[in-house]
């Protein structure tokens, strides 16, 4: 992967820098990588607690509310940060696919109230601030990108706009791991949902239909026909609205 | 009878604070305050921007499939009066754009937007304290600008509407509006992936799929992202001719615990 070549003309400063972010969190990623493959959950994780002034990086795969399965901890507190959730179904990880939004908690103890097995258990194993980010688009969950603090304080906007950036590409990869894409040569996680048309999500809503499967299998599934095909995603799913592609029957 | 644009004003004013309390959907309120600038201040189209937690400009509300390419159009080229007016957080009024400075000041977007049929727009910055965190902006087919009764007034929606955005929380810190929009682009997102479960159920384009989305969530008082949950999970099925019907589930209200997560796991 060679991250730092932009594709194609200059789309405009915001898209610009939305690509030069994204360029910069993948160059980290691939960075942090040891022995495992140059684009991966773990590296991502280790690359997130170096560039982002975290301690400790965790991602869980999570479908529907009870499936939580651990994909990679950076640390053993991240670790059993996951688990505490798990076990009192408390904390900001397991709240966040109500809202889709990013829980962000600089002070750990100002939420006890809210959580009180939780914050307990998450204050004793060494976490003072603790950053939930939902690997989500629209009614698409894919898990949940963890960040803890040992010293409270809250994340700066800088590192806020790149965690987003980094929760965005663990989605891709959580996906394309089911898919089988990841591994593939020439496989990148950049051509991603964050700046996708309205046409992708509402293809991937055509064909979960077609398929009658659940909208993440049809994501993955519109995303292996984009990349087998070589075609970009979003002329793909314009074929796909437009009706001149059908997945299925 | 003629009403005063401060009558009418008073009446919408009346109506989003009704949307701000029981049951609120951001996406929703959005949608009734684009339609609404369109029928009060006399402009033929309104859309709205809002930047992301990552700097970037996205489109959550479009009172036409025209100004939703409009806007599309002026985030892909980072140009345009609604970009200028996001960067510098100052209004942008443009009475005519077939004017020749205008194509010389957006090369792109001028053309662009007389093709669409616009003549005339007039962005408008939402402001939190000393943060721009998107725009208001009014299309109009004919080349005039506004007169100041319409532009007090359309002050006042933005305002209205930069509330409705932060008023879930108090928010102290930059880092919650950024959540807070977050939020707000997943819904859109939602509602994008419901369009199209419902296009290919019924046979109809996306924008219809739309039309009855809303006409649904409308009649049967739900939040609009909500309902394009229940869509999208199979516990709604919504019947173009405005008839539905529910499918009994073991957690009829998806509002309530354990979550929209719920559906997807018992369908496979």
């Amino acid at each position: 992967m060679d991250p730092a070549d932009p594709q194609g003309p200059a789309r405009g400063e915001d898209a610009e820098r939305m690509r030069e972010r994204l360029v910069k969190v993948s160059a980290w990623i691939a960075a942090a990588h040891a022995g495992d493959a140059p684009v991966s959950i773990a590296a991502l994780c280790r690359a997130a607690v170096v560039r982002l002034g975290v301690d400790g990086a965790s991602v869980t795969a999570v479908s529907g509310p009870v499936a939580r399965e651990p994909v990679f901890a950076s640390d053993e507190v991240s670790a059993r940060l996951e688990e505490f959730q798990f076990t009192t179904g408390e904390g900001p990880g397991a709240d966040d696919f109500r809202l889709g939004s990013p829980m962000l908690i600089p002070e750990l103890d100002s939420v006890a109230g809210r959580w009180p097995g939780f914050v307990s258990a998450a204050m004793a194993a060494g976490a003072r601030a603790m950053f939930s980010f939902p690997l989500q688009a629209g009614a698409i969950q894919g898990g949940v990108l963890s960040l803890y603090r040992a010293r409270p304080g809250p994340l700066g906007a800088e590192e806020l706009a790149d965690a987003l950036v980094f929760a965005d590409i663990a989605l891709q990869l959580l996906l394309d791991v089911s898919s089988g894409i990841i591994g593939s040569p020439g496989y990148q996680p950049l051509d991603g949902v964050p700046g996708a048309r309205a046409e992708v999500h509402q293809a991937t809503g055509m064909i979960s239909v077609q398929l009658d499967v659940s909208l993440e299998e049809a994501f993955v599934r519109l995303r292996a026909h984009a990349f087998a095909s070589g075609a970009a995603l979003g002329d793909v799913a314009g074929d796909v609205v437009r009706r001149r592609l059908r997945f299925g029957p | 009878m003629v009403t005063s644009v401060d009558e009418r004003l008073a009446q919408t004013f009346v109506e989003l604070a009704d949307t701000l309390v029981a049951g609120f959907d951001l996406m929703e309120f959005l949608h009734t305050l684009t339609e609404r600038c369109v029928e009060l201040l006399e402009v033929d189209a309104a859309g709205l921007l809002l930047a992301d937690g990552r700097g970037a400009l996205r489109l959550v509300a479009a009172s036409t499939e025209q100004a939703r390419v409009a806007e599309l159009f002026q985030i892909q080229n980072d140009e345009g009066p609604c970009v200028d007016c996001f960067h510098s957080g100052q209004a942008v009024i443009i009475g005519d754009i077939s004017a020749g400075d205008v194509a010389t000041r957006w090369p792109r977007f001028a053309p662009a937007a007389l093709q669409m049929g616009f003549a005339g727009v007039h962005a408008i910055p939402m402001r939190l304290r000393d943060q721009v965190i998107g725009t208001l902006n009014l299309f109009r087919r004919a080349p005039h600008g506004l007169d100041q009764q319409v532009a007090r007034a359309a002050r006042a929606l933005v305002d209205v509407a930069t509330i409705g955005i932060l008023q879930e929380r108090a928010i102290r810190q930059q880092e919650l509006v950024a959540a807070q929009l977050q939020a707000a682009l997943h819904s859109r997102v939602m509602i994008e992936q419901a369009k199209g479960v419902l296009a290919e159920r019924h046979h109809v384009t996306p924008d219809q799929a739309f039309l009855i989305l809303r006409r649904y969530a409308r009649n049967h008082n739900r939040p609009l992202t909500a309902l394009a949950g229940d869509v999208i999970h199979g516990t709604v099925d919504i019947i173009p001719d405005s008839q539905a019907t529910t499918r009994p589930t073991p957690h009829d209200e998806p509002g309530n615990s354990p979550g929209p997560g719920t559906a997807s796991g018992a369908r496979s």
